[in-house]
């Protein structure tokens, strides 16, 4: 059980830790200064997210976040390429932040049944911050996707881009059955279908 | 953040100002009460106000980069977290002081459209490269340090949406202070190789450092009508010299050789003597050949160019702009 | 750009010498007035403006502009254009001296929030809402309703319909604000180390 938590954990955390690395790098290259904020709090938010996660693993026994977030190499990290991939312009990272995010809220939002208590503990304390996140993203979503022409086109494209990219999100794990089995997570399939069934509407 | 090094032109009041609502507003000053938006004040005055808050907030925005550059290398979980909140915490400053200049009557796009073409100045400093951690902590540590000199002395002036700005600032300036010392620390309590490499940045950023304050007293144009319109609240060499008081004993406490063998605290007049600053090379600098002007601006141009799809999107009819009241 | 900033040097070529002086003089969008409620039991204040497209988005970036240190426990925003602003007096007047005690003849009858500047150079304060059919009767009936026990030398109203406010399930955005120790000085305390420096180097 241990092992396929960890796994979990890695996952999760590398998927935070990396996308928030990224998503830092617009501080000071926003759109707009109110805009460029808000960006980087969210990252700021990942990045925490990622560090609570890592201290989660040093109590399973991994080593401290510092030495497992910054000294890995590259094929060490559990997180999809999704999260890795260049930022691109804006239009790219915000769809990436919405797709992300909005997985991200379901997660967590699974996770707040899991039978591992800190997962659970943690997905009930970070709620309001995924709230944000989602409230954000969705937000700067529907008013671009319904700007101008170019805004219009920008979006579908990094959209039409990052879908196939996205279902890397939710690769299961080698432990899936067991995660389920044990009640630590609802699996990566059912999480698929809600975002699917959450991006529909 | 912010240098003393605001360039002021045409320092006299214009005649053409009623006089009797010139003295009122003189003497509501004179009394410490605040100028606010709506008040009558003099047209200079508004025009020094917006060159000033302008400069500043221009001063934030570029000031992001240097540090910015070093939020991807940062060492470690805690350096990391907070270098992107201090980051985040300066264009949150040319947030609100954009929003103050704004208050005087000038978009900030106006503002923004001057900055990038090159016809409104920022501080000097952020002209001059940082090559290592050590020289983004320097910034971090000495020259927040200064900035927060100038601001809190203007925090007390007589525009009400510039204090207001200000305060909140300084409040958040506390924690770039505290956090720049604790890299330092660190950095001295740490290897040979550490404590070298904050040496160097030393080394290299001592000189900006001096311009930071803006000329000598000596030679800079003196304003007694900007001073007792509380729009500049201290000479440029008294600003040194409380920076100098305040940072000079912590960074020898940590062992580190200031390179300017003439630096020395007067006892008798309090005052702090020094090698004279390259002033030419100031002038050389802010007139746009220093290491960096141009990468800084074409960064900032980049930054308005990619995101103009984004305001223009956002942009509607129905949502005109107006001046924010406060 | 060839650059020492890896970040710079990813940015795309962009013809910026031809595209700077073209800007268009409307990129500009709307202001909002930000109103933050640092903890229970203490008034909403003004605490700034901020740049948006609608109050949707204004409330969104309100968020991260204005809250994201210290404390809060609730904001609310509103176009800037829809603050009504009374006169601004100096000394010991009172503004509200010079709004008339008229009583409203009825007319279409709205909720406004009123918010009070007890002190120059300070920030407005929000202190309840009335019911009016204008910004002016609001002032007005602000005057009897909730007669104010200092010296006030400006007030704003607003139609409370303009309002966004924090939505009841949208009050634990600000759950975590305690946990954010990085963004506050006390977290970067240099004592103990900076003394084992100075111990060891004697
Ligand atoms: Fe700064
Ligand atoms: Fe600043
Ligand atoms: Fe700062």
């Amino acid at each position: 059980m241990s092992d396929a938590l960890k796994e979990l954990i890695y996952k999760i955390a590398d998927d935070q830790f990396i996308l928030g690395h990224r998503n830092s790098e617009w501080t000071g290259f926003g759109p707009m200064l109110e805009e460029d904020i808000a960006f980087s709090s969210m990252a700021q938010d990942k990045i925490g997210h990622s560090f609570a996660l890592y201290t989660m693993l040093r109590e399973l026994g991994e080593q401290d976040p510092d030495t497992v977030a910054f000294t890995r190499n590259a094929n060490q990290f559990h997180n999809c390429i999704f999260v890795e991939l260049p930022n691109g312009e804006y239009d790219f990272s915000l769809v990436r932040h919405f797709l992300f995010d909005t997985a991200e809220a379901l997660r967590f939002e699974m996770l707040l049944n899991s039978s591992y208590e800190p997962l659970a503990l943690l997905a009930k304390k970070i709620r309001g911050e995924l709230r944000y996140h989602t409230i954000h993203a969705n937000t700067f979503l529907k008013k671009l996707g319904s700007g101008t022409e170019e805004s219009i086109s920008r979006l579908q494209k990094s959209l039409d881009y990052s879908l196939p990219y996205a279902m890397g999100m939710f690769e299961p794990s080698p432990y899936e059955s067991e995660l389920i089995s044990e009640g630590i997570f609802g699996g990566e399939e059912k999480l698929r279908e809600q975002w699917t069934k959450k991006l529909r509407k | 953040m912010y240098g003393g090094g605001t360039t002021f032109e045409g320092i006299k009041a214009e005649k053409k100002d009623d006089p009797v609502k010139l003295a009122e507003f003189e003497a509501r000053i004179e009394r410490g009460e605040k100028i606010e938006p709506t008040d009558w004040m003099p047209a200079l005055y508004r025009k020094q106000l917006i060159r000033m808050i302008e400069q500043h907030a221009h001063s934030e925005i570029i000031g992001a980069l240097p540090e910015g550059t070093w939020i991807t290398r940062a060492p470690g979980f805690k350096r990391k977290m907070a270098l992107m909140a201090k980051v985040q915490d300066e264009v949150g400053h040319a947030q609100l002081l954009y929003s103050a200049a704004e208050t005087l009557g000038k978009s900030r796009e106006e503002m923004i459209d001057d900055l990038i073409n090159g016809k409104s100045k920022y501080s000097n400093i952020f002209n001059y490269p940082t090559f290592t951690w050590a020289d983004c902590c320097f910034i971090s540590w000495l020259v927040d340090a200064g900035a927060i000199v100038n601001q809190l002395a203007n925090a007390k002036g007589s525009y009400g949406p510039y204090c207001r700005a200000l305060d909140r600032i300084c409040a958040e300036e506390s924690f770039h202070l505290k956090y720049g010392h604790h890299c330092v620390i660190y950095l001295a309590a740490g290897t040979e190789i550490q404590r070298q490499m904050f040496q160097d940045a030393l080394n290299r950023w001592w000189p900006p450092m001096m311009h930071f304050f803006g000329p000598s007293d000596k030679i800079s144009v003196h304003s007694d009508t900007l001073m007792k319109w509380k729009v500049k609240m201290g000479s440029n060499d008294d600003m040194r010299n409380q920076f100098l008081d305040m940072y000079v004993p912590k960074i020898r406490e940590l062992g580190f050789v200031i390179p300017d063998p003439k630096l020395n605290k007067n006892e008798e007049t309090g005052r702090w003597e020094y090698t004279e600053p390259d002033w030419e090379e100031f002038k050389r600098v802010i007139n746009g050949d220093g290491p960096c002007n141009k990468e800084r601006l074409a960064v900032r141009r980049t930054a308005e160019e990619r995101g103009r799809w984004v305001r223009e999107a956002l942009r509607s009819p129905k949502t005109v702009y107006q001046m924010p009241l406060a | 750009m060839k650059s020492l900033d890896p970040r710079v040097n990813r940015l795309p070529e962009i013809d910026i010498e031809n595209s700077v002086s073209r800007k268009d003089p409307l990129d500009q969008l709307g202001t909002y007035e930000v109103f933050v409620q640092p903890k229970e039991g203490k008034p909403f204040q003004h605490e700034g403006a901020l740049h948006a497209s609608d109050r949707e988005m204004a409330f969104v970036l309100a968020k991260e502009s204005f809250t994201r240190r210290f404390q809060c426990i609730s904001l609310f925003v509103v176009r800037t254009t829809n603050v009504f602003v009374s006169d601004t007096t100096e000394d010991s007047e009172s503004v509200y001296d010079r709004i008339k005690g008229d009583v409203d003849k009825g007319g279409n009858q709205q909720s406004y929030e009123i918010f009070n500047l007890y002190k120059r150079g300070k920030q407005h304060v929000h202190i309840g809402s009335v019911s009016a059919s204008s910004p002016e009767l609001a002032m007005a009936a602000a005057k009897n309703k909730l007669p104010p026990s200092k010296t006030v030398y400006n007030i704003w109203t607003v139609k409370t319909s303009d309002i966004r406010f924090t939505q009841p399930d949208e009050m634990d955005l600000w759950n975590t604000l305690p946990d954010k120790k990085f963004r506050d000085a006390s977290d970067y305390k240099g004592g103990d180390k900076l003394k084992e420096f100075l111990e060891r180097s004697k």
